[in-house]
């Protein structure tokens, strides 16, 4: 099972992405309870093309692509932004104390946690971020 | 995302509703800046009750690190309660849950925190 959508590239997109993903998981019978891995990385991957990767005044867009195939889910994000790679960006110190934790970095970080495997390319113009997580049925 | 907001005595509660993501972590966070203010006298408790709250994103925890060091600040203690799955794995995974005092719900954070006339 394959879905996939474009949006363009801005904050104000996201309630469609929820959207999108919680329709092609009642699509697929999926459990409800492991959608979090999917869902926290769609809105921070997305989060990021749209702050790090989108130039100020321009809009571009963002290809999704949802793939279920023997079990595992594959999220799929491509955007035509300059080269980014976000698995580069440094883990966060989840041990330091209150006042000096950061938050930067922190949703790259619980989608490594969450995803069975995240590779990145950069493929022509385009960046191809695929993250895919084994589910329990 | 809807947000509630309950004052008893000195203590406010703060109850976020729905689905805490990167639009909704905006106006939570002037909610959350407006009970911490008080109402011309700041509280001495500042409770995070999430026991409506379905999902956050590292957008969302970061109005709950900028809450819990404007309190420290203040003088005011701060509490977080009632987190289900999936929300306390996203505590979990970004370490929150070691430095923010965290409890299974709101009759216990009222029970263990000062000056909340428990």
């Amino acid at each position: 099972m394959k879905c996939r959508t474009r949006v363009r590239s801005e904050a104000a997109q996201l309630p469609a992405l929820a959207k999108f993903l919680q329709e092609f998981w009642s699509a697929a019978a999926l459990p409800p309870a492991q959608s979090l891995a999917f869902e926290i990385a769609l809105e921070e991957i997305f989060m990021n093309v749209v702050t790090h990767g989108t130039p100020a005044g321009s809009h571009g867009h963002v290809d999704i692509c949802l793939t279920l195939e023997e079990g595992s889910l594959t999220l799929a994000v491509e955007d035509e932004g300059p080269p980014f790679d976000p698995l580069l960006l440094p883990s966060p110190d989840t041990h330091t104390r209150l006042e000096e934790r950061r938050v930067g970095g922190l949703g790259v970080y619980f989608v490594r946690q969450l995803m069975d495997a995240v590779s990145y390319a950069r493929v022509g113009p385009r960046n191809q971020l695929r993250m895919m997580k084994h589910l329990e049925r | 995302m809807k947000v509630r907001v309950e004052t008893l005595a000195r203590t406010t509660i703060v109850i976020p509703e729905g689905r805490l993501d990167f639009g909704a972590a905006a106006n939570f966070h002037v909610q959350v800046d407006q009970a911490l203010a008080g109402a011309g006298q700041a509280p001495a408790v500042l409770i995070i009750d999430c026991a409506s709250l379905e999902y956050i994103s590292s957008a969302g925890l970061r109005v709950f690190l900028l809450a819990a060091r404007g309190a420290q600040r203040s003088g005011i203690s701060f509490a977080v309660c009632s987190l289900h799955q999936p929300v306390r794995e996203v505590f979990d995974l970004s370490g929150f849950i070691r430095v923010m005092t965290v409890h299974p719900d709101r009759s216990t954070a009222l029970a263990q925190l000062p000056g909340t006339g428990a």
